[in-house]
């Protein structure tokens, strides 16, 4: 009896196998989905997943269905395990992922040399598209781009704001000390230096420093007008709280993504502190929908799949970039990889036309060369987009004249 | 000249969280000799159980440390009893570090499972505002941990020197053996010594936590500088603990500004380093240090 049963499961089982194999198209879902990094990495993979549930509904990739094959990408060695099990094991014809910078170099690496493409929706480190891969593709904007938004933002909005020349505004530069910190801080300095700004100060510290009060009182003796942090969440608190408990009100306070746009930072530091403090960062949901189309349609879609709001702009971004990727295959011919290839080289979507704002095309390195960061502003506990002018919803304010 | 005193003022008060931290970690090495490398999750566990009563039942962080101390002592007796006392017996002591080792990443991943990875803020209830002193300032919160790791320490010293229970400790610490032909129960003085230990860095999470956001990692943050403390101090040494702490903040502090905060941790173990081989025993330790609790 209990044998019959099982070869029935089994024959079942086969069956169903058999006809995924023949009739649906195998992509691979690289995120970490367990571990320190679960939560925005289940939140990066929910905007793959919201893009495939779209193609699928417009009659899925060359009319086969995509089934997304799920890889956890917990550590680096896992991402490279993970990496060989969807390409080998169950034959994906691309990879998606991967959030985590560590995770996405590991694992671009067996994807390379399997000659499989590999695309990245959301990790920023330079790295990731700086060693010339063939088959690996970047969408999303980079520590490179947020740098650059961070200036761009000072030179063009802040300092007229302030009523001030930009050259005349003393620019404090403080990181957490790992490759993300250092990166963004580096780009800050060449990009800052070239746009005539008067960098000040450029102090590291330790992610799981217990105590900033030298660093504010160095920021505070050197007189910086505009302090930009690249910061995860604990240090972004610490430094927001020290600084203002050391009565040192610099005139602009920038954070670089991390820490500084959650919404926990926010409420750890309270509204009213935190009040003018701009961060760039992906770009989020308080933006201008003109310059995002699509933005309220995936919002809405995202709400029907998982039952609430976006945590992060994670999924949008990764959204975004799998869209562009997966209607580019569809136009292509066959599954093969050099095709593949050639389609997505061969994208040409321009700025303001997808949710995210930023357009794509593949240049150097394989990275998109539109992508790019918004500059947002926490006004009255909300974070809202201010910069650039297109992307805006609201005015920058700036802080009360103090000192 | 004022950054100067804001900046020995801070390193002061730095120092008083890292010695209301270690106090319990060097009160367990000695008399238990168990090094605890849980003592930071213990910690974490305090601050979240702090968080809990004040965001849920709207007490005052300090309300809580009638409940918070009983259950980081309860905590503490448990790990004995539970987890060091079986391996007592077993042939290599590294045993028990290992044991504790385990103990902290099963915590951690525990915390993380119930309460998630995001900062959990306890309120702050004025604890966060700033005590203008001449030219210089400090918070409340600062100030009253620095006042309760001095309580802490005197009442500690005096306990183990004044009263019977704190004498059968130390003579447990002195000899195992004869302590227990002396009538003493062994067993039960390592369990209320872990217990008073594990109770000290309760009191601390209560005090901190109004302090800093609470996270399941919050523990590592604290940790290493409370090891560095012990040591630096005199293994088991309680005002050793205490000076070693002050001396780890003040560096901390210093360095941070006058030789740029990307080297402090450079420097504060580098002069740790020179420490340890002008004095191998700490600053407060001597070869029988752990038989008379200084």
């Amino acid at each position: 009896m209990r044998f019959a049963a099982y070869l029935t499961t089994t024959a079942l089982v086969a069956g169903l196998a058999a006809t995924a194999a023949t009739a649906d198209v195998k992509l691979g879902e690289l995120y970490p989905f367990s571990g320190g990094l679960a939560l925005l990495g289940e939140e990066s993979a929910r905007g793959l997943e919201i893009a495939v549930d779209q193609v699928n509904a417009a009659g899925g990739l060359q009319g086969e269905k995509i089934v997304l094959v799920k890889g956890d990408a917990v550590d680096n060695n896992q991402a490279i395990g993970e990496a060989r099990r969807l390409i080998s094991l169950e034959g994906v014809k691309a990879v998606f992922g991967t959030y985590s910078s560590s995770r996405s170099i590991a694992a671009s690496q067996v994807a390379e040399l399997a000659g499989v493409p590999y695309f990245e929706l959301g990790a920023v480190a330079d790295e990731v598209t700086g060693r010339g891969l063939q088959y690996v593709f970047r969408t999303n904007p980079t520590a490179d781009d947020m740098a650059k938004m961070i200036v761009q933002m000072i030179t063009d909005k802040i300092a007229p704001g302030l009523g001030v020349a930009p050259g005349d505004l003393k620019i404090g530069i403080i990181h957490e000390d790992s490759s993300y910190g250092t990166s963004v801080a580096a780009h800050q300095e060449e990009y800052g230096k070239a746009a005539g700004l008067t960098i000040v100060a450029d102090s590291a510290y330790p992610a799981n420093t217990v105590d900033m009060s030298s660093l504010v009182l160095d920021l505070k003796s050197r007189g910086a007008d505009v302090v930009l942090q690249t910061s995860y969440q604990n240090d972004s608190v610490l430094f927001l709280q020290q600084a203002n408990e050391a009565g040192y009100q610099p005139k602009a306070i920038i954070g670089g993504g991390g820490g500084y746009s959650l919404t926990p930072t926010m409420e750890a530091v309270g509204a009213e502190l935190m009040n003018g403090v701009f961060d760039v960062d992906f770009t989020q949901y308080a933006v201008n929908t003109e310059f995002t189309p699509g933005l309220t349609e995936f919002v809405a879609a995202y709400k029907a799949k998982f039952g609430g709001e976006p945590r992060s702009g994670h999924s949008l971004n990764n959204y975004v970039g799998a869209l562009a990727i997966l209607q580019a295959m569809n136009a292509a011919k066959d599954f093969e990889p050099d095709t593949i290839v050639e389609a997505v080289t061969a994208i040409d979507v321009a700025d303001g036309t997808t949710a995210a704002g930023y357009g794509i095309k593949f240049g150097k390195n394989n990275q998109n060369e539109r992508a790019a960061m918004a500059g947002m502003q926490w006004q009255d506990g909300k974070l809202v987009t201010v910069f650039p002018d297109a992307a805006a919803v609201s005015e920058m304010i700036f802080a009360k004249p103090s000192n | 000249m004022q950054t100067f005193f804001q900046i020995v003022l801070n390193g002061l008060m730095l120092g008083g969280i890292f010695a209301i931290i270690s106090v319990g970690l060097t009160l367990i090495f000695g008399i238990v000799k168990v090094v605890n490398f849980a003592h930071g999750e213990f910690l974490m566990v305090g601050m979240y159980a702090t968080w809990l009563l004040t965001t849920k039942m709207g007490l005052h962080p300090y309300v809580t440390v009638a409940g918070v101390v009983p259950l980081l002592f309860l905590l503490g007796v448990l790990t004995q009893r539970f987890l060091i006392q079986p391996l007592m017996a077993a042939r290599d002591d590294h045993v028990q570090i290992f044991a504790t080792v385990g103990l902290s990443t099963a915590l951690m991943n525990l915390a993380l499972m119930v309460f998630g990875a995001d900062i959990a803020n306890t309120p702050a209830h004025g604890l966060r505002a700033p005590i203008e002193a001449g030219p210089v300032r400090m918070l409340t919160g600062q100030l009253w941990i620095l006042v309760a790791a001095v309580a802490l320490v005197i009442g500690l010293r005096a306990f183990l020197a004044r009263t019977n229970t704190g004498r059968a400790i130390r003579a447990v610490a002195q000899n195992r053996a004869a302590a227990k032909l002396m009538g003493i129960n062994v067993d039960a003085i390592y369990m209320l010594t872990f217990g008073i230990g594990a109770a000290c860095v309760g009191l601390g999470s209560a005090l901190i936590a109004p302090l800093y956001p609470t996270s399941p990692t919050i523990g590592t943050y604290f940790v290493l500088t409370a090891f560095v403390v012990v040591v630096l101090g005199g293994l088991g040494s309680i005002t050793g603990a205490f000076a070693g702490a002050m001396v780890i903040g003040l560096l901390d502090a210093l360095s941070g500004f006058y030789i740029g905060s990307d080297v402090r941790e450079a420097v504060v173990f580098g002069v740790f380093l020179l420490i340890l081989i002008l004095r191998p025993s700490g600053l407060f330790g001597t070869r029988a240090v752990l038989a008379h609790v200084s």
